[in-house]
């Protein structure tokens, strides 16, 4: 097992109960730069990890910090504004809202967003906001949904949706992201154009933690591969060590590898 | 009461209510908090702003606390007291505001059907301390002593009776003319046809209502009798005529929304101005004609007429529901109440994404509420007169009415709405004139099941309201190219 | 002459908690299974309470024909019957049509609200805001006085007859006697409870769980051997301690008409298919319709449940307050949905057992705090309820 010498995501003791349900079992995880993979069977506690990580569940023990703050339990408006952000396994977009609008409101740190600022309009205020409208501009032109900009969010397609929720987040220019199964549901065209799409981002230092269950498409993606197993770290490393692991073909049996 | 007093009456209410509309639609509109606590506010509001106006010592039936005196602190200044309830006014408001956060700490992350039962049961908890708590406002004796901003300079006028006409009368045909000009606008997309069918539904409508309210005057009727007359033939003749009318005119077009504005526009002058323009055309009487048309002045004000105190409190209310409806489109239009409608749509996202929803959610609480209290306050100086009984739960439920029919989450459409609901509940009440005195409690109770009935259809059939939700347009100033 | 004490309000309590404990059934079965917060349950109430008052009083209803009146257990069986078909009108009038809309949990608040609104109206036109009450005959309160003496438990029936204190009865218990009937009563609780739960295996389902079981024998062991150890009065001169508490006929009826009304729903839900369907609806709505449940049919049954559950609530208040009025419903909403939401809403059994402590907890407090608090009844039921969810947010039990 490669250890990560600078993490940016560092992860000791995680612990999270439901009942008498233990979801996550004392997890240890570093998260450096550039692509990482979480793959895992069903139920392995992936995307409860994420929730833990992102303030949405408090853990029940156990340490985040994400570059060099400690964030555990804070809430997930405040690690977001970290810089560590994620998307949601099934996409929320904001459905009586444009497409538009769903974009701006992304960008962190707008004066427009204090109360104080949306009722007195100093200088900063247009400034920022036309910051904001062209950002949202581009980063819709860069995902290629710049013709559905006005329509509510709600009549978006289902391939749609999961570029809009990439969008939105990379708008909120994070040093991490946190990707739930972004290619879940997604036709081979528009797979390829997300991953081309988070290549593009890395070159630019992006960093990604990114849930997916075709092993194939991790191996091809990702530089480094974590394994979860029952609300553990199984193993990590390279993708090809990772994929001739005999523990690691355990745990998927019976499942389609 | 003359129709002119009456409409004045009736469109103060309307203002009134819109406000502590705009308010709720902050909250529930914008931010999708179901606050069913928000008459709470508008009791704080009152209570508040009155006791704080209030000299000590003006009555001796009043055993609560002894009131602030604002009204008259700065007697020496002119318009003093105006300046000492404007003063009162805002610690009103800020007063509801505060109720409102040490309410919503604890309440506002439960789930939105807990916090609605919750916001409901602490504005129940509130009006009973109010109604039972003597030593605090006088309990549910109520209070008296509200003091009426300016009250002591009306009527005014300028002692000429023609300038008195001129100067109140013009302004008063003015607004009317913009208002049909208005109207005349929406209805303008209606084709001839359905325009005449509308036409047609809406005066057999009328004609039906004026003979069966005619045959019954005077009459001692039981409910549900009918009498088979002339009169009533007559009348029943005209409503079917009025609801095949109808049906065809909705049937040939898309423009119900025209359609609707004509009915209520031909409802309006038939009964603003049907019966003076009779007693014009049979008997060339001017009077009642003139009186309604030129509502602003008041004849009785003074011996040269005026403008009387109700008149110009409507205006003064009128012009807080201006502001404040300002203040609520600009809060909207901006990063700010992006935010908002996010947390609206899905409180998670916009948490995700980094704002603190629970910031967010708290000041729509108190900006929503302060609007209610600012309404309170101009509520007492209207009624003149206050106590618990008059903020019910009662009064809340009615403001979601009117913000559901006029349009959830549209500022316009909760002045629309909020009139919509005011003349159905209020401005049918000429109505009871026609029925024996003891079926009036009989007739507000079957304005009330009408519009619970409205407000049921409205969700199924269109549950966006009358308007739908707003536009969005976020100003930039100068150079700002706007791209919405 | 003894006075009220803790013990009579929390007798008092006690039949509070069962009135409460029938409307909370309902709106819990209401919420679970059709997901609807209902705030028209308690005008629901007043709409029962009323049915049967057409039936037993119609000269008090202008609009329905005068035919001189049931007695108020036939009005109240009828009375409760009608309610039950308002309750499918509601339903297929109004929530199938929202349902079939997919219509949110806020929409479907504003809905009850105009439900609400309506009925409360109907009331007010139909009968006017008036307080009105049954035609039935009164029944006179029998104070039960205990007073602990030197020698033991003395007990002494009083009943004001015409002005006139009237002493019905008059008995004792010895210290031991006292002793030996607590122990046994005791005894016999335990040894039920002990006996039903060994008796069964880990998957059984109790139709009727052993504590309740165990607590109920042990209570009716108590009233038994009390009735049966009666001994002679001591003299109450030198009592130490006494107190007196109210009881009537009333009392009874409602415990035991509440007690069975919640054993049928029990062996509804647990012993049939229709409870089935009903159980596996409030678990997963999409889930039990692919399985084959017939939607429409359990939300049918779900509202004509809870519409007879309101309206034996809103009967038995109306008697037992001998009192009708448009906003009785209204008062009582606040400590239903308090007791829903405390005891879980898709746990019928833990709504009953938090309208109990609800109940109790209004009238003793009532009795504890000082008597200018005694205006604020309701409002303990929400302060317990918003402690509740500040500690809990999600109800004591949860949604389990």
């Amino acid at each position: 097992m490669t250890e990560i010498q600078n993490p940016i995501l560092d992860v000791q003791g995680l612990e999270k109960h439901f009942g008498g349900i233990t979801a996550i079992g004392g997890l240890d995880m570093r998260v450096g730069e550039g692509i990482t993979g979480l793959i895992g069977p069903n139920g392995a506690g992936k995307t409860t990890f994420f929730n833990c990580v992102t303030g949405a569940l408090t853990p029940d023990a156990g340490r985040v910090a994400f570059a060099d703050g400690d964030i555990t339990g804070k809430r997930p408006s405040a690690v977001a504004q970290e810089g560590l952000v994620r998307t949601f396994q099934i996409p929320r977009e904001l459905p009586e809202m444009t497409v538009r609008e769903n974009l701006q409101l992304a960008p962190r740190g707008q004066s427009g967003e204090r109360l104080a600022q949306a009722w007195l309009r100093g200088d900063e205020f247009a400034d920022d906001e036309r910051r904001v409208r062209e950002k949202a501009a581009e980063m819709a032109e860069f995902l290629e949904i710049d013709h559905v900009l006005d329509a509510k969010a709600g009549t978006l397609s289902g391939g749609q949706r999961k570029l809009l929720e990439l969008a939105r987040v990379l708008l909120t220019e994070p040093d991490m992201i946190l990707l739930d199964e972004p290619l879940a549901g997604v036709n081979p065209t528009l797979e390829q154009k997300i991953l081309d799409r988070i290549h593009d981002l890395e070159s630019q230092g992006y960093s990604f933690l990114f849930i997916e269950h075709d092993i194939d498409v991790i191996m091809e993606t990702c530089e480094r591969v974590v394994v979860m197993h029952q609300g553990q770290v199984l193993t990590s490393g390279e993708p090809a060590d990772v994929k001739s692991d005999d523990r690691v073909i355990e745990a998927y049996l019976g499942e389609e590898v | 009461m003359a129709l002119a007093d009456f409409f004045i009456s009736l469109l103060t209410f309307v203002t009134i209510y819109s406000l502590f509309g705009l308010g709720l639609n902050v909250k529930f509109g914008f931010t999708g908090l179901i606050d069913f606590g928000h008459v709470a506010y508008f009791m704080i509001g009152a209570y508040v702003t009155v006791f704080v106006a209030m000299p000590a010592g003006l009555s001796e039936t009043y055993e609560g606390l002894t009131g602030l005196g604002l009204a008259t602190a700065f007697a020496g200044v002119p318009g003093g007291d105006l300046l000492g309830w404007l003063v009162a006014l805002v610690i009103g408001m800020a007063a509801a505001a505060l109720v409102s956060v040490l309410v919503g700490i604890p309440t506002i992350r439960l789930r939105e059907d807990y916090l609605a039962i919750t916001a409901l049961g602490i504005a129940t908890i509130l009006n009973a301390i109010f109604h039972n708590e003597r030593w605090l406002f006088n309990g549910a004796f109520g209070i008296r002593e509200v003091h009426e901003p300016l009250s002591g300079a009306f009527p005014i006028g300028t002692g000429s009776f023609q300038l008195n006409l001129l100067l109140f009368g013009l302004p008063s045909v003015a607004i009317l003319g913009y208002a049909a000009y208005r109207t005349a606008k929406v209805v303008r997309p209606l084709s001839v046809r359905p325009a005449l069918l509308g036409t047609g539904a809406t005066l057999a409508l009328a004609g039906s209502v004026v003979f069966v309210i005619t045959t019954m005057t005077g009459l001692v009727v039981d409910l549900g009798v009918f009498v088979l007359n002339v009169d009533n033939t007559i009348a029943f003749v005209l409503l079917v005529g009025s609801v095949v009318a109808g049906r065809a005119a909705l049937t040939e077009t898309d423009h119900i929304g025209a359609l609707l504005a004509l009915a209520s526009a031909l409802l309006f002058t038939l009964w603003y101005l049907g019966q003076p323009l009779v007693a014009f055309v049979t008997e060339g009487e001017t009077a009642d004609l003139l009186l309604n048309l030129f509502w602003l002045y008041d004849a009785t004000a003074g011996s040269a007429g005026g403008l009387d105190y109700d008149r110009f409190f409507f205006l003064f209310t009128l012009a807080f529901l201006v502001g404040a409806y300002l203040w609520v489109e600009r809060t909207v239009n901006s990063p700010y109440g992006r935010v908002l409608r996010a947390v609206r749509e899905d409180e998670s996202v916009p948490e995700a994404l980094g704002k603190p929803t629970f910031r967010y959610k708290i000041q729509s609480l108190m900006f929503g509420s302060a609007l209610a209290g600012a309404a309170g306050g101009l509520w007492a100086a209207n009624i003149g007169f206050i106590d618990p009984t008059q903020f019910a739960s009662t009064v809340t439920f009615f403001a979601y009415t009117a913000v559901i029919i006029g349009g959830t989450a549209n500022n316009r459409g909760v002045i629309l709405g909020t009139a919509v609901f005011w003349v159905i509940n209020s401005g049918t009440r000429f109505l009871d004139d026609f029925f024996p005195s003891e079926y009036a409690q009989q007739l507000a109770a079957l304005r009330l099941i009408l519009i619970g009935a409205l407000l049921i259809v409205i969700l199924y059939y269109r549950p966006e309201g009358m308007l739908g939700e707003q536009d969005y347009d976020i100003d930039l100033g100068r150079g700002g190219v706007s791209d919405d | 002459m003894a006075s009220a004490g803790l013990l009579d309000a929390l007798l008092q309590g006690l039949i509070t908690g069962m009135i409460i404990a029938a409307g909370a059934l309902g709106l819990s079965l209401i919420y679970s299974i059709a997901e609807v917060p209902n705030f028209a349950h308690g005008d629901m109430i007043t709409i029962g309470a009323y049915l049967a008052l057409a039936l037993n009083k119609p000269g008090a209803i202008p609009f329905v024909p005068e035919f001189g009146g049931l007695p108020l257990i036939a009005a109240g069986i009828l009375g409760v019957a009608v309610a039950g078909s308002t309750g499918a009108i509601y339903e297929v009038a109004i929530f199938r049509r929202f349902r079939s809309k997919g219509a949110d949990l806020i929409t479907m608040v504003i809905v009850s609200l105009g439900l609400a609104l309506v009925l409360r109206n109907v009331v007010l036109f139909l009968v006017g805001s008036g307080n009105i009450n049954y035609d039935t005959e009164r029944v006179t309160n029998t104070n039960v006085e205990l007073y602990l003496t030197g020698n033991g438990l003395s007990v002494q029936t009083v009943q004001r007859q015409a002005g006139d204190l009237v002493t019905l009865g008059e008995w004792g218990y010895g210290w031991l006697s006292l002793l030996a009937i607590v122990a046994l009563a005791a005894a016999v609780g335990i040894g039920v409870y002990r006996w039903r739960s060994d008796d069964a295996s880990f998957e059984t389902v109790h139709l009727v769980s052993p504590r309740i079981f165990g607590i109920a024998s042990g209570i009716t062991a108590l009233a038994a051997l009390a009735t049966v150890l009666q001994g002679a009065p001591h003299t109450i001169d030198a009592a130490v301690w006494s107190t007196s508490v109210g009881v009537s006929i009333k009392y009874g009826v409602i415990i035991g008409l509440t007690l069975v009304t919640m054993l049928a729903m029990n062996l509804l839900l647990k012993g049939t298919k229709t409870g089935r369907a009903m159980r596996a609806t409030a678990d997963n709505m999409a889930l039990a319709e692919i399985r084959g449940v017939n939607i429409d049919r359990v939300q049918l049954v779900v509202w004509v449940l809870a519409a007879l559950l309101t309206a034996l609530a809103g009967v038995l208040t109306g008697w037992f307050a001998s009192n009708l009025n448009p906003n009785m419903g209204f008062s009582l909403l606040l400590p239903i949905f308090a007791a829903v939401i405390m005891g879980g809403i898709t746990s019928p059994y833990g709504a009953v057992l938090a309208s109990l402590i609800i109940g109790v907890s209004m009238d003793v407090g009532v009795f504890l705090l000082p008597a200018e608090f005694a205006t604020y009844r309701t409002a303990i039921a929400f302060v317990i309820l918003i402690g509740v969810l500040l500690v809990k947010p999600e109800g004591l039990w949860g949604d389990v």
